[in-house]
């Protein structure tokens, strides 16, 4: 690597290496993706952001030939595929597009199957492929398998979507904003959801994205393309969002850069701080004992397995002595689990009740809360890092003049 | 005599004739089908040669079917086989025409995934395009039968077998008591296969449309 415009890591494998890459469409007069040179790292999410028209797309389906690019050379795992057979080139190569592409005759288990059938897999195997694929998406086999496309939400034809790309296990996904076009509620969830499964998957994934915010959850890496696919920055979230390189960076991650550090942190990443419970099988002396001690003026019921019902205060139990706990305070909602952002706590943070977000792990069981200091604190610490390193960049900049490796 | 009793005296001629009339009007269905698909899924991507390929097909049918039959004489002469190439002619439009839009009307998104999931072309083509166009191919053939069945009859000029023979026999024979019983008759015989062809082709609709998009 001697004058690539990438990050170098000199330690981490190039799984996906894009070599003066451009491609001009039959009567264009300008390149939509203009001599792009670009190192995807092995086990990493790289994300392709940048504005509407800007060749995400187009870069992207050079990788597995949807598009054939007019010159430059695509490297996948060491190996030169630009003018390999593309049909064996995509079965290992995961594939997600935004309008999912489910096929509408098939059952979800003959549609995950599909890549799996491709390679010759006999169907002991790809019977149990498909099952384990739906589990891992969260899907249980036994209900959704024999079902028809149609008969599945937006959010269940995106994960069965993920599932298909997942098929024969390959080593490199693609991904056209999978999550596009979702509720933000449902997106949420399924970014988290694809999080978790990644870090268990480990795969090597190109996500294309025109939602910053979305870059910043999902990229280990993001890159930030200008029109015709150059690059304005590649960096990690962290150095994005401290260090942008240039104006075109800085105005497209817009203001509220610090909110939009909170993306970066997760639940898990903090102590959590504690907060009174009581069992619902409890009595009014026990909660009242609760009270006393810590101060608060309402603890939390917990149910037999742990999992948060209400908030109860002293008053409740006055207007209503004789009544069960789980009859009496308010339902809480808003809860939120270890992987989930800061941003995400603060968010439910803002409308709960007690200004605090209450943390439960995925089996809904009670962990723990988040208080607005802590979320202070660790923006006052990541901007205090940023600073230390932007120093640390300054100097390194002047002195190796390496300043021209980031265009 | 009156028609019932006239249906009943001639009820052997009725079933022979039928027998002969959906065998003629099968084969050239089957032939129109296996052309008519082929020459949709040869053109349905390129512009130029779908429209010249509707064009010419669609030429066929404004052929008057006394003068193609007729016609046909010369090269082919009497009998079957000037009917069943008149035939097919005929029932090529419905078909190619449906075999286009269907599988123009396939979603790109799902070519797309499959080419992406590194399906070739004709793979793509026989387990992805092909079965979601199904439905719309298959009503192109029902639409030929209906049409072919009815044409058929006027080729008993060219001595085709089939209820033509009837009807014939009944203008020939105008002004005599018979004549409008065997015009009736055979006029019956073609409904009736009407009839039968399209609760035919409603089961195979049925049975060969997958469920996840009935
Ligand atoms: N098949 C095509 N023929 C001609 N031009 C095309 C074609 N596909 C894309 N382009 C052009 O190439 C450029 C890049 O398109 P591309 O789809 O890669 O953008 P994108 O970054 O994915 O945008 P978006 O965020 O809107 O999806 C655009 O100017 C587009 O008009
Ligand atoms: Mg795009």
């Amino acid at each position: 690597m001697t004058s690539s415009p990438n990050v170098s890591q000199p330690n981490r494998k190039v799984m996906i290496r894009l070599e003066n890459l451009t491609k001009r469409f039959p009567g264009q007069k300008q390149n939509a993706v203009d001599n792009l040179t670009l190192d995807i790292y092995e086990g990493e999410i790289v994300v392709l952001v940048g504005p509407s028209g800007c060749g995400k797309t187009t870069t992207m389906k050079t990788i597995n030939r949807i598009i054939e690019p007019t010159s430059g050379r695509i490297i996948l795992d060491g190996e030169d595929v630009t003018t390999a057979n593309p049909d064996t080139l995509r079965r290992r190569i995961g594939y997600v597009i935004q309008q999912v592409g489910l096929f509408p005759h098939q059952t979800i288990g003959e549609n995950i199957a599909t890549v799996p059938k491709l390679l010759g897999w006999d169907s002991k195997r790809v019977t149990a492929r498909v099952d384990e694929l739906l589990d891992m998406v969260n899907m249980s086999p036994a209900d959704y398998r024999d079902r028809y496309p149609k008969q599945l939400s937006g959010g269940q034809r995106q994960r069965v979507g993920v599932a298909r790309a997942l098929g024969a296990d390959p080593d490199v996904m693609l991904m056209d904003e999978p999550f596009g076009a979702i509720d933000p509620i449902t997106r949420d969830r399924l970014q988290n959801e694809f999080l978790r499964l990644q870090s268990e998957v480990r795969k090597t994934i190109v996500f294309v994205t025109h939602d910053i915010d979305e870059a910043i959850k999902m990229g280990d890496r993001i890159v930030i393309l200008q029109e015709a696919s150059r690059i304005a920055q590649y960096d990690t979230p962290e150095r994005i969002l401290t260090a942008p390189a240039n104006q075109f960076v800085a105005d497209f991650i817009g203001k509220g850069a610090s909110l939009k550090r909170l993306n970066l942190s997760r639940v898990s990443d903090i102590e959590l701080s504690s907060w009174p419970t009581v069992r619902v099988g409890a009595d009014s002396a026990q909660v009242l004992d609760q009270l006393r001690s810590s101060g608060r003026d309402s603890v939390l019921v917990l149910d037999d397995a742990g999992r948060p019902r209400r908030w109860v205060g002293a008053g409740d139990l006055q207007s209503s002595p004789s009544g069960a706990l789980e009859e009496i305070g308010v339902p809480v909602e808003g809860m939120v689990e270890p992987t989930a952002t800061l941003s995400d706590a603060l968010n439910e943070l803002i409308a709960a009740r007690n200004s605090v977000t209450i943390v439960v792990d995925p089996a809904g069981v009670y962990r723990g809360v988040v208080d607005i200091n802590q979320i202070n604190e660790t923006i006052r610490a990541m901007r205090s890092t940023s600073a230390a390193q932007n120093a640390a960049d300054l100097a390194e900049r002047s002195t190796a003049g390496s300043a021209s490796e980031r265009p | 005599m009156n028609f019932f009793e006239f249906l009943v005296n001639r009820s052997d001629d009725m079933l022979e004739l039928g027998l002969g009339h959906a065998a003629v009007v099968g084969v050239s269905v089957l032939l129109a089908t296996v052309i008519g698909v082929s020459l949709g899924i040869a053109t349905y991507r390129k512009p130029r040669p779908r429209e010249a390929v509707l064009a010419v097909t669609g030429a066929f049918l404004t052929i008057p079917s006394f003068a193609l039959f007729i016609l046909l004489i010369g090269p082919l002469g009497l009998g079957t086989m000037p009917v069943v190439v008149a035939l097919t002619m005929y029932g090529l439009l419905p078909i190619v025409r449906n075999t286009i839009t269907g599988l123009r009307e396939v979603d790109p998104a799902i070519v797309e995934s499959a080419s992406g999931m590194g399906m070739s072309r004709s793979q793509q083509l026989l387990r992805i395009e092909l079965p979601l166009a199904w439905p719309v191919i298959i009503t192109g053939v029902r639409v030929t039968s209906l049409v072919l069945l009815g044409i058929a009859a006027i080729g008993s000029i060219v001595l085709g077998p089939g209820y033509g023979e009837m009807i014939f026999t009944g203008l020939a024979r105008v002004g005599t008591p018979v004549a409008v019983n065997l015009v009736l008759a055979g006029t019956l015989g073609i409904i009736i296969l009407a009839i039968l062809s399209d609760v035919l082709f409603y089961v195979i609709r049925r049975l060969t449309t997958s469920q996840g998009i009935r």
